[in-house]
């Protein structure tokens, strides 16, 4: 938590060695005195992150937060404890698939199951059908045909603590985000089972989350709903394995819902009503939450919100984005060295097509080779051979193109929930010197 | 304890605490630091039965300003989520601190009685705004 107030330590540890040069034969043996002393002025410990960043953009590539260990999860960056809302940290994207222990978490209210009991559980499909069904665990194991779709879940805010002017909200830095395969049954033969009656129009998702707030608002019960129309419907799972594994209590045992190319507000935790409407649901979190403006890339201004009329729609598929996992630019590379960039990108608009390196401020760029396909709506890996010739900062710049043409643009959005930040992202690496 | 200290202020002219430094490189250099709080969690013990488990989820500390109005934003807003909300934000501007109070208690519910949410507003303006935040 605390600022230390520390100079960065590469500045240091540079001068730490400008200062003893020359005086090297001598300091041996007062170097292994002094070692394990309470420090003092002369040279002080790495620097810690601060507590929070702004009011300028976060210039870190994740969240800030400190490390924390919770059940089931690799230590990751906290953001909240109450309820649980964790980041990745960037090193776990070196691979297409993220594994279930990094996997990111938010929640948005207190009460989150610890425990379930399957003798108990059961998934409800009711509401406007015909025959209203139950289904335990076991049926959705034995009665239903098993489907496996690798699809990339991404926080509707993440990466809000790009945008400028900052907005209130959940500070993620790149980390929420994950793609993993999921493995169940389709929402489709669920809702064909329990026989959708005329005049349906939306299916209502409901998990096992609970607020503390009072009955009918958003702080009591998280509910979203997709339309029937949607060509989506046909496409989500009903997911009771992730990665081949249960699923985490934290990311959603014992099923939660895959909406391949959609943000994760839809992939419903712990998912155990599905409800099918007759009319347009009207709940917090449709009709007042995860809405965007309805303007290109659901941009607007401070300024436009200020003067009221800007017409809102909920939020729905993921733009086109890339990521540079490692280097990660925290150390430095030498001059002449030939390294190997890679990263990660993903689009919910399909397949990611072409993912383009470039190391001069954007004037020329670099087609990358890309990794596996495991479908259109995972993570991608690509890699490049980078040579840097002469020492000096780089700004290493990742754009990538999905099969519908989009690009990856250099200018940020905006709007007041922090929503759909896919500009492209630069990685400052040094090259020192190698004489 | 004194004796020791002088002798690192004899010898400090000549080397650098908590490392050896040569012309080509530096060896051995450690710097002391609080311990880390990630502890390592024990093994659960697993039954075969159909309850599917995991331990109590962990909280931490928030380190709120101290000030008046604090104990009212942590008992009101920690009724139903962590103070944490507030330290993770950038810092606000004052009307944007008066729009969440006023969400939590109109959109979300929250009964917290006007004096108090008047409080906590003032509270938030006094430590987490681009002019007043400092921690």
């Amino acid at each position: 938590m605390s600022e230390n107030g520390t100079e960065p330590p590469r500045k240091l540890s540079r001068r730490a060695l400008l200062r003893s040069a020359g005086v090297a034969a001598g300091s041996l043996a007062a170097g292994s005195a002094l070692r394990g002393m309470p420090h003092s002025a002369q040279e002080k410990p790495a620097a810690e992150l601060p507590s929070f960043t702004g009011p300028g953009a976060n210039p870190h590539w994740n969240s800030v937060g400190p490390i924390v260990s919770e059940p089931q999860k690799a230590p990751l960056i906290l953001l909240t404890d109450r309820p649980v809302q964790l980041e990745t940290a960037l090193n776990y994207f070196l691979d297409a698939f993220t594994p279930n222990e990094a996997f990111y978490v938010r929640w948005h209210l207190d009460r989150i199951p610890n425990a379930v009991d399957l003798k108990s559980w059961r998934l409800h499909v009711e509401g406007n059908v015909s025959s209203p069904q139950a289904f335990s665990m076991g049926d959705l194991l034995r009665k239903f045909r098993a489907e496996t779709m690798a699809a990339a879940n991404q926080c509707s805010g993440n990466s809000r603590s790009r945008l400028q002017p900052r907005v209130a909200g959940g500070q993620w830095g790149n980390g929420a985000m994950g793609n993993a395969r999921w493995t169940g049954v389709k929402l489709r033969d669920l809702l064909n089972a329990a026989g959708m009656k005329s005049g349906s129009v939306q299916v209502q998702l409901q998990g096992l989350e609970q607020g503390e707030g009072p009955e009918g608002m958003g702080s009591s019960a998280f509910m979203k709903s997709l339309d029937l129309d949607n060509p989506v419907i046909d496409e989500c799972l009903v997911a009771y394995a992730m990665n081949g594994e249960p699923l985490p209590m934290l990311n959603g045992f014992p099923v939660r819902l895959v909406v391949p190319g959609y943000f994760a507000t839809y992939w419903m935790k712990c998912l155990t009503w599905i409800r099918v409407l007759d009319k347009a649901d009207e709940n917090f979190w449709m009709k007042t939450a995860y809405r965007i403006p309805d303007t290109p890339r659901g941009t607007t201004t401070p300024e436009a919100m200020k003067a009221g009329g800007v017409k809102t729609v909920p939020i729905g598929r993921m733009p086109v984005r890339s990521f540079l996992v490692s280097p990660d630019g925290s150390g430095k590379i030498p001059a002449g060295m030939s390294v190997t960039l890679r990263g990660i990108a993903f689009s919910g608009y399909g397949r990611v097509t072409k993912v383009e390196i470039s190391d001069d401020e954007m004037k020329t760029w670099k087609a990358a080779q890309l990794g596996e396909d495991f479908g259109a709506y995972s993570f991608r890996t690509w890699d490049m051979t980078w040579t840097p010739k002469t020492a000096g900062k780089y700004a290493i710049a990742v754009r990538a193109t999905d099969e519908k043409g989009n690009v990856q643009p250099d200018e940020g959005v905006w709007n007041p929930a922090g929503y759909l930040w896919n500009r492209i992202e630069r990685q400052e690496m040094v090259v020192g010197a190698a004489e | 304890m004194k004796l020791r200290r002088l002798f690192a202020g004899l010898v400090v002219g000549t080397a650098v605490a908590g490392g050896v430094a040569v012309a080509q490189h530096q060896l051995g250099s450690y710097a002391a630091q609080n311990l880390g709080k990630v502890s390592q969690p024990a093994a659960r013990e697993l039954t075969d039965d159909s309850r599917y488990g995991v331990a109590s989820y962990p909280t931490f500390e928030v380190g709120l300003a101290e000030g008046a109005g604090r104990a009212e934003t942590q008992i009101y807003c920690g009724s139903c989520h962590t103070a944490r909300y507030i330290t993770m934000q950038p810092p606000l501007p004052a009307a944007t601190w008066d729009a969440e109070v006023q969400k939590m208690v109109k959109t979300f519910g929250a009964t917290i009685p006007e004096a108090d949410a008047e409080k906590i507003a003032q509270y938030l303006h006094e430590h987490y705004t681009p002019e007043t935040r400092k921690q």
